[in-house]
């Protein structure tokens, strides 16, 4: 069997991953297993592992030099220390830190407790206040269908604060 | 309540101690390694007002410390009695600490994560120790808002904690396991399950005298009652497996081992933390078995803890390592 990657190698890493209850496999020669981040089984840190995601995104330059407004890390910040730096940060780099997270844990969605009902109340009303913004932001920029859906959330939240009165 | 070490359930011996940590964050505020000192002493100032002199049911009155006044061998000491983390203890910088009169709750502030709740019990108590964990994280009330995200759960500095932000272990006594290189295998199979074995202060820790934490690893995508009761289902067998090794082992061969320790802490005149511990594991073991009657079934652990290096200096004054194991032998001498 040939490595996934650079189909020149044979492969000698199989990985099998499930997360969210699908599984995925690959095939990788020793090579493209470091570049991944399977190199060090021994000490698998979990400073590697966010460092190999991002080094797989480091050409999209937007990505890496974005900064968290509220603690002011960047994403390679996180990769280097392993460390995230703020609560922000997980929404602010969120499509990047998922797929590690989902390495992690096996999982990425959280089933166990909320905070209580009057705090979950204010998050939500955070969360509608956010949506509003970029809804006017989509309206600016002529994204109109991006609008309605944006729109329809509120909605949907709106009434959620309701039931929960 | 009395402390963790001063507590045994003699019908399940093995089961030392339950522990319950959960980690939480104050939304908008950097996580602590991105903090300065004056964000870090104007959170720590919210903490104390949240947190100083609140009651908690059967624990009772929590009070604040101000750690970065605190000598450094009264911290090692706090390490040593599992109150505090080896790198809360070390960490510099402006930190705090919340702690009840019994010492079974303790709030470290500002170590990995904003708050980390910390529940030590005696015995397989996790689930009691989880409704005070949820006690002490109620009196956040609405004051200071926890960050929280409606798909990753409680957000924490380092992602292995995010979702639930709970850590559940148990202290298991397994002498005989350990005898028979079990806890090797064991630790790999549990590791399957998403659970850890490791020695008796955690991460990087050696076991010492049969003595092992297990917890789980996994805090995303798993509640918190079905990590407890995995946790709890696991030990089970574990411990399980423990006693039938007790059983069927030969009697006579255990109680030579068991006795010759006992007269070693009885007669000895200088005695190291390391024999300490393997010697008092013994005589634990003989005292579970019914072999050792003569001493009371929480003494073993408790001189366990408080013969340790630094848990000695804080009662008997600073020594050299040498003073210090003359000290360690007289003190297991009074008390066993």
């Amino acid at each position: 069997m040939m490595c996934d990657v650079c189909l020149k190698n044979p492969a000698t890493t199989h990985i099998k991953r499930v997360v969210n209850g699908v599984a995925k496999e690959k095939h990788l020669c020793s090579y493209c297993a470091a570049k991944e981040g399977y190199s060090n089984f021994g000490k698998l840190s979990f400073a590697n592992m966010l460092a190999s995601v991002f080094s797989e995104n480091e050409s999209n330059n937007l990505i890496s030099t974005r900064r968290c407004q509220c603690c002011g890390a960047s994403f390679s910040d996180i990769a280097q220390s392993g460390k995230v730096g703020c609560s922000e940060c997980y929404t602010v780099f969120k499509d990047q830190l998922l797929p590690s997270l989902g390495r992690l844990h096996g999982k990425t969605i959280h089933t166990g407790k909320t905070p209580n009902q009057a705090e979950q109340t204010e998050k939500v009303s955070d969360k509608i206040n956010k949506l509003r913004q970029s809804l006017n932001d989509a309206i600016k920029n002529e994204e109109f269908e991006k609008a309605a859906e944006i729109r329809d959330e509120i909605k949907a939240l709106e009434g959620e604060v309701k039931d929960n009165e | 309540m009395s402390s963790w070490y001063n507590k045994v359930d003699v019908k399940n011996s093995a089961v030392i101690s339950s522990r319950i940590r959960l980690a939480r964050n104050i939304k908008g505020i950097p996580f602590p390694a991105r903090m300065n000192d004056t964000q870090k002493l104007e959170l720590l100032d919210k903490f104390k007002s949240v947190f100083d002199g609140s009651k908690v049911n059967e624990v009772g009155t929590l009070k604040f410390i101000d750690m970065a006044t605190v000598p450094e061998e009264e911290l090692m000491a706090m390490v040593e009695r599992h109150i505090i983390s080896p790198d809360f203890a070390k960490k510099q910088g402006p930190k705090g600490l919340v702690i009840s009169d019994d010492e079974t709750v303790s709030v470290m502030l500002l170590e990995e994560d904003h708050i980390r709740i910390q529940v030590l019990l005696g015995g397989m108590e996790l689930i009691k120790a989880y409704e005070i964990a949820l006690e002490v994280e109620a009196l956040l009330g609405k004051n200071l808002l926890v960050a929280f995200d409606s798909q990753l759960g409680y957000l924490t500095q380092c992602p292995t904690n995010l979702g639930t932000g709970l850590r559940a272990s148990l202290m298991l006594h397994l002498p005989l396991l350990e005898g028979y290189g079990s806890i090797a295998p064991l630790a790999e199979s549990v590791s399957k399950i998403g659970l850890t074995v490791r020695g008796m202060y955690g991460e990087g820790s050696r076991s010492h005298g049969g003595l092992y934490q297990l917890s789980n690893q996994v805090t995303l995508g798993i509640s918190e009652n079905a990590a407890i009761e995995n946790l709890t289902a696991i030990a089970n067998q574990i411990v399980q497996k423990e006693y039938s090794a007790r059983d069927e082992v030969e009697k006579s061969s255990i109680a030579d081992n068991v006795f010759r320790a006992l007269g070693t802490l009885k007669y000895a005149r200088k005695i190291t933390s390391d024999e300490a511990i393997k010697l008092l594991s013994l005589v634990k073991l003989g005292v579970s078995m019914g072999i050792i009657d003569e001493v009371k079934p929480h003494i073993p652990m408790q001189l366990i803890i408080k013969s340790k290096p630094f848990s000695l200096q804080t009662q008997y004054g600073r020594m050299t390592p040498s003073d210090r194991d003359v000290c360690r032998a007289n003190f297991i001498r009074e008390q066993i």
